[in-house]
């Protein structure tokens, strides 16, 4: 009993010092210059105002670096999940040399700090003619994500009986036919979840955007914001927060709605691989 | 006309062999059975004629044609797996379908054919359900709908039965013969469970390590079985088999073992003396009558007849069968006789071919 109500407290102790972070920053973006200092803070805005938001869609280029963030997540997110669907289906459906190793070499690299791969990367994509464009980001994040991915989904895949595919061969469907009328379906759980984390990584990533990009109109919101609204003398908080916030939503949203498919995906990498 | 050939054919995984020089030739609108211990090679040999697994060596044919290099769907074949493999996500009525979607019939064709078959398995009511609302004996039915929906040349049934219960095997046994009976199509018929062989088959291959040991209809393998290991694994309770000594003596052959000394034969021409094994059927053991004595170790009362497992000086143990109005005891002792005349000779190892000349007069 009285371990119960330990371990609750304990819980909620933890989700409140999560939470409270979250919650100063929506407070914040809300509260008017005058009331952001001042002491003692008031917890609830007195004048709730959106004029940050608004200074930062007018008067800023958060929109163009929101933009760049979009098409910078959406694309990495579905080169990794296409090349690791087919690498998963390979690794776990045909035999061939080397096949378990490459699976274990795969996960190896991603154990590589990604800081020590960053000078690398760079003078390669420089050599490559693609330094300073989303593009050349893509690449990075690709680089990065796709190994867990492999892994992630690989577990996944093996967890689709062979039989199915026989099946749907047997039925008539070639190999491609089968694995878009079979095996896609059934993988759709694991490719919603790898699909989440790597947009989430893309969404976030900050250390490479800041090394690899560094002109306005190519730089997502991470680094974007960071560099308009932080300098040495100076923080823009009420700007800061009101970007912080719209950064979130995005996240928020998608979270909210594959929520039960995300911790599936977290069973799954933990449990099986 | 011969339907299903394989000729010689060989399988391995890398250095496993699997399947080793099978030679089977299957009548058109045949039903045989794939019968053997688990681990024999049944379901690879399956596969191999799906299309799904391909032969290390040797050749396959179907109706006339050489399928070795076809892909399971240009084999005009159908499978019912063991794992019934129905696609989670699609309702009944999509699975049914999967097969002729596949194959290009068109949608207004679709509806009557799977209306058919639904009718003839009693899925009507449970078209739109998806598989796992079902119960494992709808699954299956489920499972052969999809076969049965087209009318392909062959039907390939990998121990469609295996994951049901005892009552509903039974009936399903006799719905899969009275459906093979109804199409009149070749079906070949994977199964490690010998009464299902025996009751729906023409003819049974019976297989063990990797090879065919014996091919013919069920009276046959159980009245004349190829070789020790066919007429130790067909027969419930299974034949006795007892290790022993061959001799000829004068112009007839002797087996003894033992306390026991029976006279056989006929024999094949090319038998040899030494190392055998006799092979007696429970209902070839007669018990209560007779100069051997022995001792009742255990009585199993099935209903209409006793199976008695006995052992005799040496300590040798022999299982017969009884009327259920005897009502011996454990511990008595009784006597017995072997019905040598209706016993089996096999030569030494585990599948010692039989000596003896088939078709002994067999006793009820
Ligand atoms: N894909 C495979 N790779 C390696 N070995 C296999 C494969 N499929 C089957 N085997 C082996 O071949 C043997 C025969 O298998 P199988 O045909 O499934 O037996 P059965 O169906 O008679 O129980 C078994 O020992 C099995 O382990
Ligand atoms: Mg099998």
């Amino acid at each position: 009993m009285i371990r119960r109500v330990l371990f609750n407290l304990m819980a909620w102790a933890i989700v409140l010092a999560v939470a409270f972070p979250l919650f100063w920053m929506v407070v914040t973006s809300l509260k008017p210059q005058s009331e952001l200092f001042r002491r003692p803070p008031t917890i609830l805005p007195e004048v709730t105002t959106f004029e940050h938001y608004w200074r930062l869609l007018s008067e800023t280029n958060f929109l163009t670096y929101f933009q760049n963030s979009v098409v910078l997540s959406v694309v990495t997110t579905v080169v990794v999940v296409s090349i690791a669907t087919l690498g998963a289906y390979s690794i776990v459906r045909f035999k061939y040399w080397g096949r378990e190793s490459l699976a274990f070499l795969v996960l190896f690299t991603y154990l590589l700090p990604s800081v020590v791969l960053i000078i690398p990367l760079y003078l390669m994509l420089v050599g490559l003619g693609l330094s300073n464009t989303i593009f050349s980001l893509v690449i990075a994040y690709t680089t990065f994500a796709l190994p867990y991915a492999l892994w992630l989904l690989r577990s996944f895949m093996a967890g689709i009986p062979e039989d199915l595919e026989s099946a749907a061969l047997v039925d008539g469907a070639s190999r491609m036919g089968a694995f878009r009328d079979v095996i896609l379906p059934q993988l759709l759980p694991g490719i919603i979840s790898t699909a989440l984390f790597t947009f989430i990584l893309s969404w976030n990533e900050y250390l490479y955007a800041l090394v690899l990009v560094n002109s306005d109109n190519t730089r997502p919101l991470t680094t974007g914001v960071m560099n308009m609204l932080i300098s040495s003398f100076n923080v823009e908080w009420s700007l800061l927060m009101a970007a912080s916030v719209m950064m979130s939503v995005p996240l928020i949203i998608v979270f909210a709605f594959l929520q039960s498919y995300l911790t599936r995906g977290f069973g799954a990498g933990g449990v099986k691989g | 006309m011969a339907d299903v050939v394989f000729k010689n054919v060989h399988k391995k995984f890398g250095d496993f062999i699997a399947v080793e020089g099978l030679d089977l030739s299957i009548e058109e609108g045949e039903f045989v059975s794939l019968l053997g211990p688990s681990g024999c090679g049944k379901t690879t040999t399956l596969r191999m004629l799906a299309g799904l697994e391909f032969p290390s060596s040797g050749e396959i044919s179907i109706g006339d044609r050489v399928v070795n290099d076809l892909p399971p769907g240009k084999r005009d074949i159908a499978m019912v797996f063991q794992s019934y493999a129905l696609y989670p996500h699609m309702s009944v009525e999509k699975n049914i379908a999967y097969p002729l979607k596949k194959r290009g019939v068109p949608r207004s064709e679709q509806g009557p054919m799977i209306a058919r078959v639904a009718e003839m398995l009693q899925l009507t009511p449970l078209l739109s359900r998806k598989p796992r609302q079902l119960s494992g004996g709808q699954q299956q039915r489920v499972a052969l709908g999809r076969a049965l929906v087209r009318d392909p040349k062959v039907f390939l049934l990998d121990e469609p039965l295996s994951n049901l219960d005892a009552k509903l095997r039974g009936i399903m046994r006799a719905e899969l013969v009275e459906l093979h009976q109804r199409l009149g199509r070749t079906m070949v018929y994977v199964t490690h469970d010998q009464l299902e062989a025996m009751t729906m088959s023409d003819r049974i291959a019976v297989m063990y390590d990797k090879k065919l040991q014996q091919f013919a209809p069920p009276q046959e393998v159980y009245r004349e079985p190829a070789n020790r290991f066919v007429a130790g694994f067909i027969g419930m309770p299974s034949m006795n088999l007892i290790d022993g000594d061959l001799s000829q003596e004068g112009d007839r052959w002797m087996f003894r073992s033992g306390s026991i000394s029976v006279p056989v034969g006929p024999l094949v021409a090319d038998a040899r003396g030494g190392e055998a094994c006799l092979g007696v059927r429970p209902e070839n053991l007669l018990l209560g009558e007779g100069p051997t004595p022995a001792v009742v170790q255990l009585v199993e009362r099935t209903g209409h007849e006793n199976i008695v497992v006995v052992e005799i000086e040496g300590g040798l143990r022999m299982t017969g069968r009884v009327p259920a109005s005897t009502d011996w005891k454990t511990g008595e002792t009784i006597q017995m006789s072997i019905q040598s005349e209706a016993a089996h000779v096999f030569a030494a190892g585990p599948t010692g071919r039989r000596l003896n000349i088939a078709s002994v007069a067999v006793r009820p």
